[in-house]
């Protein structure tokens, strides 16, 4: 890592911790088959209720300062999705929600980019078909710094359960 | 007032996540967890056919599993009897797309 790598990321990181307790979040539906969508609705059921964390859903990217994209990028959103992200303040996060934005469902064809990762540049992928709205919580929370990630440490194997 | 007391009744129902998990989290359709000395190289082929995700496949030594692909329907476990069951860890946010990606050894520990 360059000295000038090393600055950046350092600055990143600081910028993301100033989210730490108030991060307004923008959706971008960019083809999903809206399940994703619904998950993310429920986090402002009372029962997730996620403005207890300092998070809040904004209708306007102007004031956001993290998109949460779900689907496939598919290429008739290309424009609204650059611009959607062309419009929020620096710093920005990119988080990925579900299993077509992070690429293994569709591959790239005429339609489709096949992942978000070919439009923008993510910074959290956040797996599931839908994730559930627990799910969402930890990736908020990875995006902004206040969880650790922990899939590095799952193992997956049935003898031992992957550490909580 | 009547309102606020049945309130007070019914107490906290809002998760408690992050602090705690939920405790039917573990319900949650999740990946699956294998038991590498109960899989065999037919086995991981089988489940590799089973998979509508296209999640796992078999590569060379290893069960590789896809976190990203992994739509947590559950055929896996259906197909491998003992040696598959459901992970029930659902916090699988990262920064790192590659760090998805899970290396199963099929048969024996190796490390």
């Amino acid at each position: 890592m360059t000295e000038q790598q090393q600055v950046e990321a350092e600055l990143h990181e600081r910028a993301v911790a100033l989210f730490r307790r108030s991060l307004h979040i923008r959706t971008f539906d960019s083809g999903s088959c809206a399940v994703c969508e619904s998950e993310i609705r429920l986090l402002s059921s009372p029962y997730y209720d996620l403005h207890r964390l300092g998070f809040f859903f904004t209708p306007a990217p102007r004031h956001a300062d993290l998109l949460l994209v779900s689907g496939v990028a598919v290429r008739a959103a290309d424009h609204a999705l650059r611009k959607t992200f062309d419009a929020m303040p620096e710093p920005r996060i990119v988080v990925a929600v579900g299993a077509c934005a992070l690429g293994s469902v569709f591959t790239e064809d005429e339609l489709v980019h096949g992942s978000v990762d070919a439009v923008l540049p993510v910074d959290v992928y956040v797996p599931g078909c839908p994730p559930s709205p627990l799910a969402l919580l930890h990736g908020l929370l990875v995006a902004v710094g206040r969880l650790e990630e922990k899939v590095q440490a799952f193992r997956f194997d049935l003898r031992e359960r992957n550490p909580a | 007032m009547i309102w606020f007391l049945r309130g007070l009744r019914r107490g906290v129902v809002t998760t408690r996540y992050p602090a705690h998990a939920d405790p039917w989290a573990e319900a949650l359709p999740t990946p699956p967890s294998f038991d590498p000395q109960k899989l065999t190289f037919e086995l991981a082929e089988r489940l590799a056919a089973a998979c509508p995700a296209g999640a796992l496949r078999r590569d060379g030594p290893d069960l590789v599993l896809d976190l990203a692909g992994c739509t947590g329907c559950g055929r896996c476990c259906e197909v491998g009897g003992e040696a598959v069951a459901a992970s029930g860890s659902f916090e699988l946010a990262t920064h790192d797309r590659g760090s998805l990606l899970k290396r199963i050894p099929i048969g024996a520990d190796r490390d």
